[in-house]
């Protein structure tokens, strides 16, 4: 772990650690490119491309399967049918032992994978071997609220990119894996980061930033890919962020609001924007028909003392559409007004085809919210159509944090966590995973720390409390669950589901299963040595078609640590 | 590591290794000595060690003793005539300096309660499991467990209150938990 920290640490009190960093640079690119010859020169990722990524068998080009976001792979030589013969291919290792949530990116047979604390590894996807690695040369001021994660790269033009903790956004050659430049997205001091991998389309690279821990005020950028100059900005928190006074969550439950107090609050001291939070930590989808952009944004700051921040807290714990040439406001909709449980919106947004109530079909947005439901909004207007049977308990919600710690369901890591939802449209299903850990909410009140972790109070597992997870089979016309399969611990990482009719995810204890997609019948499993808690992805290379994951296991539920990519195909090919 | 004068050497950069850009605090250097052991390494149970400390991590908390954010009667009178420059390279000197063992021992009953009381709070998801320390979030692995102890029953009194979401989670322990916490911890790294 942290081997650069350790390496430029006691190496002679008085040589600047820039210096000693060419040395092992120079050392990593040596071991540079042979992948440029091996299918022949075909690293460029055309737009074209990325717009076709949802019926590309071969590829995987964005870290949730195409625009949007959808986690439907196409290919179907792996299949119920026959995916109990699926078996290892290969295992890469990386330098890195520590959490792994990345998606691997596959591009005309290479892969792209980020580690913690920002190594990027370049592979041949057919036998895993490394083509090149990258170390980001990481500045002093790191943050994070839920480990030194990375979710991957996006590969764009002949280009991949990333974001890293310490605020930046890093364009890297695909072909070597030099660096072609970077950005500082914002001051790293005040708590921005970023874990999220970033989206490209039409020019420019879409990132948004972590912080909802730190009093932040949140946003998403839009850099010019080629130069990295900023074309747009859209705050996620608005300088007018009261709303409406809303006193129902989007489920119809009081959520017990104070709000005489609150006015009081808010005629007192003015609007909370500037430290309001609102982080954007998962990537947006992008309806390509219209120009929008729909992606969810992460919860109030301070996460649990709501009596400095009085009022709605827009536009946290919703989803929001801005217009993809100019950042401007589309239209939102907010699941939770003034939350102070930290059950923010953070899922990625997918756009499918829906029921719209009245038995037409119109375009549509589901989240998996940390509520533990399934939202189904129009694409239009983010409004509403319908919400899902409650995928987990929902003992006691809500119910306000007390000094003392008052328990409630779903715990603050929800519901669903960040992991990404598919969906399979030929069965009008969204796959979501599940978390039921019991926790107790403690306020505190709390003035902004000027940077530091800035929570309100506390949340606490009740240990003594059974927890667990489920995969969950969500019919999005409906909002019935279909199926619903237990795990042994709550669920955190993704899911992909496939042409096949399969759905793949990752568990804790280092189980990786494939499910019928249809009934959520288990038809193979895998046990790695660490928890499968990333997404997994697919791709197809001579003929075969492989699935992937990493198994680094999980910080924030502490599942056993590793550092493997693990690719599979069926026996005998 | 032993390889490394041998790549300065090749690289010519012998000549600027010997230039001490710690020149402008060796004096103060010699002060925190005094108390924090030569080179930051802490034999004093009392004084938390230093050396190989992280560098964000410590140039805050001068930060925060001059500013008082961090009360303490000995530190803020210390750090109150420090410079912010003058902080960076305190800062950098000690966070390039190596951790010394204290070779410390929990007893099964700390590591069990400390164990429960980690998972409790989620500490590992900042600190990570080995507690190693990165960037904004200290080392705590090895550090004097009296130090640790009076500075987690300091968070929870507020006497020390530049963290306070830490303070908010230390409220929620038992005192039978803080010393737990604190021998596991100091105990981390030790065989
Ligand atoms: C007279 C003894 C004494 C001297 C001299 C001294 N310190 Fe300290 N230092 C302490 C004590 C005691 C603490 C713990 C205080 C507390 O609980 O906040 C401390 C704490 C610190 C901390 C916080 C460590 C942590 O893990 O949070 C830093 C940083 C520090 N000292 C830096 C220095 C520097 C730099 C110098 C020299 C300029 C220095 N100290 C000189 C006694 C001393």
């Amino acid at each position: 772990m942290l081997i650069r920290k350790h390496a430029m640490r006691r190496t002679g009190q008085t040589l600047s650690g820039v210096a000693l960093m060419t040395v092992f640079c120079a050392g990593a690119s040596a071991e540079e490119v042979q992948g440029g010859t091996l299918y022949g020169d075909m690293h460029v990722v055309t737009q074209d491309m990325l717009d076709h990524a949802y019926g590309d068998a071969n590829n995987f080009l964005h870290t949730n399967g195409n625009y949007a976001q959808t986690r439907y792979y196409p290919a179907r030589q792996i299949n119920r049918e026959n995916v109990h013969t699926l078996e290892k291919a290969w295992v890469f290792e990386t330098e890195v032992v520590e959490s792994m949530e990345t998606t691997p990116i596959v591009v005309n047979g290479i892969m792209y994978v980020t580690t913690a604390f920002n190594h990027v590894y370049a592979l041949n996807a057919e036998t895993g071997e490394q083509l090149w690695h990258f170390k980001h040369e990481m500045g002093p001021i790191t943050t994070y609220c839920c480990g030194p994660n990375n979710r991957g790269v996006f590969p764009y033009g002949d280009k991949v990119y990333m974001g890293t903790l310490d605020a930046k956004l890093v364009a890297l050659n695909a072909k070597t894996g030099e660096k072609a430049w970077e950005v500082e997205l914002a001051d790293p001091e005040l708590g921005y980061s970023e874990t999220m991998a970033p989206t490209a389309v039409d020019g420019k690279i879409l990132i948004g930033t972590n912080g909802g821990e730190y009093g932040i005020r949140g946003f998403v950028k839009a850099y010019d890919a080629e130069t990295g100059e900023l074309v747009w900005n859209f705050d996620t928190v608005p300088e007018d962020s009261k709303g409406v006074w809303a006193t129902h969550d989007a489920t119809g439950r009081d959520m017990m609001r104070d709000i005489t107090a609150e006015r009081v609050a808010y005629e007192k001291n003015g609007d909370p924007y500037k430290t309001l939070g609102g982080g954007v930590w998962q990537n947006m989808a992008v309806d390509r028909e219209t120009g929008m952009v729909y992606f969810v944004v992460g919860n109030p700051s301070p996460d649990l003392y709501g009596a400095i921040r009085p009022g709605d807290n827009l536009y946290t714990d919703s989803l929001v559409a801005v217009d993809l040439e100019t950042g401007s406001y589309q239209c939102h909709f907010q699941y939770i007004a003034h939350d102070v449980w930290d059950l923010d919106a953070v899922s990625p947004p997918i756009i499918t085809m829906v029921d719209d109530g009245a038995g037409n079909q119109v375009k549509g947005i589901l989240h998996g919210g940390k509520t533990g439901y399934v939202y189904v909004h129009r694409a239009d207007d983010c409004s509403l159509i319908r919400f899902s049977d409650p995928m987990v308990s929902q003992t006691g919600r809500w119910t306000l944090p007390t000094k003392d710690g008052a328990p409630m369901l779903p715990g603050a890591n929800g519901g669903v966590e960040w992991s990404p939802m598919a969906i399979d449209p030929s069965l009008n299903l969204a796959y979501a995973i599940n978390l039921h850990q019991p926790m107790t909410y403690h306020v505190e009140e709390t003035p902004y720390p000027e940077g530091k972790l800035w929570l309100g109070g506390a949340f606490k597992v009740i240990a003594t409390e059974q927890q667990w997870g489920n995969v969950s089979a969500v019919d999005y016309n409906t909002g019935k669950i279909r199926w619903k399969a237990k795990t042994e611990q709550p669920m955190i990482g993704g899911v992909l589901a496939t042409g096949g009719g399969i759905v793949l995810t990752g568990e804790g204890n280092g189980l990786f299963k494939a499910y019928d997609s249809a009934s959520g019948e288990i038809l193979w499993q895998y046990k790695a040595k660490a928890g499968v808690n990333a997404p997994p992805a697919s791709y197809n290379v001579g003929g075969n078609q492989y699935i992937v994951v990493a198994a680094g296991g999980n910080v924030q539920l502490n599942y056993p640590r590793g550092n493997e990519i693990i690719a599979f195909k069926l026996a005998g090919r | 590591m032993r390889l490394l004068p041998l790549v300065f050497a090749l690289l010519g950069l012998t000549a600027q290794a010997e230039e001490d850009v710690f020149a402008p605090v060796r004096e103060q250097l010699q002060t925190c000595f005094s108390c924090h052991g030569e080179e930051g390494a802490s034999t004093n149970p009392e004084y938390p060690i230093l050396a190989g400390q992280e560098f964000y991590y410590l140039y805050v908390q001068l930060k925060d003793y001059k500013s008082g954010l961090r009360d303490n009667p000995i530190m803020g009178p210390m750090a109150s005539g420090l410079e912010k420059a003058e902080m960076k390279l305190l800062a950098e000197y000690f966070s390039e300096q190596a951790w010394p063992s204290i070779d410390y021992q929990a007893t099964p009953e700390q590591r069990q309660i400390a164990l429960s009381s980690i998972s409790a709070g989620q500490c590992v998801a900042c600190h990570l499991s080995g507690f190693e320390g990165n960037s904004r979030v200290p080392r705590a692995a090895g550090q004097h467990p009296q130090y640790l102890e009076l500075t987690l029953r300091n968070f929870k009194t507020k006497a020390r209150n530049n963290s306070p979401s830490k303070s908010s989670l230390m409220g929620s322990m038992s005192d039978e938990e803080i010393v737990g916490v604190a021998a596991y911890l100091g105990a981390l790294g030790s065989n």
